[in-house]
């Protein structure tokens, strides 16, 4: 290949990552850092929908910041448990992806069957893909050492199943 | 000090066939039927090859039972809990009846005592986290589970006390188990009056015992493995976990000693009487102690046969 044309083709490489750099942008796509579902990248579109999810669905037991039910360590008069924050105070981020997504969809006694708990299950109200959104929104509020955590027990979890 | 017999006032007679009748009966082996009658034995441990035994005060045996000593600094009168660790060798965790923990960390011969934010009702078990021996665990009555990240000497409030049977139960035993939960974190399990039950260590939620992990039990899809647990409605006075074993686990109950080798799923009754205490030697899983009717005995073989521990 001449020198002219390995120019013009790596300019016009360029320009089509940069082009397509933008659409994303604008269109909000955008792989969110570090924030990963079931190994999978987050985009920030998923990241804004769950957060709009999270706060039709969730907050008014979990907190409108992930802080849970106040005393959350202690039994309510009806005899269960508070819900528990979302945050890096509390322990979803000890549960794998697929804990997560089961727990949303089915509750808890998808994972404990016979345990009662006021934590609906969201199968029929929310999508698999909204639900996926929900948690990916919950990630992507945790500091770095609390995902890299929860990275490694997903990878753990996958690996063994 | 080690404890004796208090010598009676007797003519010279008299004692010369008091004493040799005593010598006698000294160097006979008893079992301990005398010392677990008069001492309600509630908990025993192992520090390295140390026994201790907790009831009205602590007792310690470096000798496999043939002579004891108060372990006296630590009279806070009864003790209803007590905790070891191999990797702290000295360090010694008590729960006394009065309330909050005495720790020691030459063995037992100076403690420390507190309640380091506990609450004041009696802590009924204790247990040392299996992969980190700074971190115990503590069960007080009445309220729930805490934990402390300094050997015993502040605590934070953890968990609420499990759910069993319809009420919340008090642990009355502890064991933090090294088997994986699938959340990288291991079991911590508690025997109450109403059964056995188990949380991670990440404290989610107290669950029943179940093969594996509660997430394989789900996927797996297929006939559950077989299943025998502790007898129903009888209360769990101890649960010992080998540390080089963490698949056995030994419980003591009314009904005797019971073992599980797959981490509690199968039980099966090792010695038939009323047991109120039992420990697991930390190297040797199969070397097990217990207070059983009254007496204290140990089995070098998994609890296959025993014998009867010298006096106290």
């Amino acid at each position: 290949m001449k020198r002219r044309a390995i120019v013009f083709a790596g300019s016009a490489v360029a320009g089509l990552i940069a082009i397509a750099a933008i659409a994303q942008q604008q269109s909000g796509e955008s792989d969110v850092d570090g924030v990963t579902f079931f190994g999978e990248p987050v985009t920030s579109d998923e990241i804004a929908l769950g957060q709009d999810l999270y706060a039709a669905n969730c907050a008014s037991c979990h907190g409108v910041d992930l802080e849970g039910q106040p005393d959350w360590k202690r039994r309510l008069d009806s005899d269960r448990m508070p819900a528990p924050p979302h945050d890096e105070t509390g322990h979803t981020w000890h549960h794998a992806d697929r804990q997560l997504f089961i727990i949303t969809k089915l509750g808890v006694g998808g994972v404990v069957p016979g345990y009662e708990s006021d934590m609906p299950a969201f199968e029929g109200m929310l999508t698999d893909a909204e639900i996926r959104a929900v948690l990916a929104f919950i990630k992507s509020t945790w500091p770095d050492r609390q995902r890299a955590f929860q990275a490694e027990v997903t990878a753990n979890d996958e690996g063994g199943s | 000090m080690m404890i004796r017999i208090p010598k009676p006032h007797l003519s010279r007679r008299a004692f010369a066939l008091t004493t040799l009748a005593g010598a006698g009966f000294l160097a006979m082996p008893r079992p301990l039927h005398a010392v677990g009658r008069a001492r309600n034995v509630t908990a025993l441990a192992f520090e390295g090859d140390a026994l201790l035994v907790a009831c009205e005060t602590l007792l310690r045996s470096d000798d496999g039972g043939t002579s004891w000593a108060p372990e006296s600094a630590s009279g806070a009168g009864d003790i209803l809990a007590l905790a070891t660790h191999p990797d702290r060798p000295g360090r010694v965790i008590t729960g006394p009846a009065r309330g909050g923990v005495a720790v020691s960390d030459d063995g037992g011969r100076s403690w420390e005592r507190g309640r380091g934010g506990l609450p004041e009702e009696a802590v009924t078990a204790i247990a040392v986290a299996a992969a980190q021996p700074d971190m115990v665990y503590a069960a007080v009555r009445g309220d729930g589970l805490w934990q402390s990240e300094d050997a015993g000497r502040s605590w934070t409030f953890t968990m609420d006390r499990p759910w069993l049977a319809d009420a919340e139960r008090d642990p009355t035993a502890l064991a933090s188990v090294d088997l994986d939960t699938g959340m990288d974190g291991i079991w911590i399990y508690a025997g109450t009056e109403a059964g056995l039950t188990r949380v991670p260590d990440c404290f989610c939620r107290w669950q029943n015992v179940q093969p594996g992990n509660a997430m394989d039990a789900l996927v797996s899809g297929g006939a559950p493995p077989s299943e025998a647990p502790l007898p129903a409605g009888e209360p769990i006075h101890a649960l010992a976990s080998a540390p080089s074993a963490p698949e056995t686990l030994y419980a003591a109950l009314p009904s005797g000693v019971w073992a599980s080798r797959n981490a509690g799923v199968v039980w099966s009754r090792v010695a038939d009487g009323s047991a109120s205490a039992v420990a697991a030697h930390p190297t040797s899983p199969r070397h097990i102690v217990a207070a059983l009717d009254g007496g204290l005995t140990q089995s070098r073989d998994g609890g296959a046969t025993w014998s009867a521990l010298a006096v106290i």
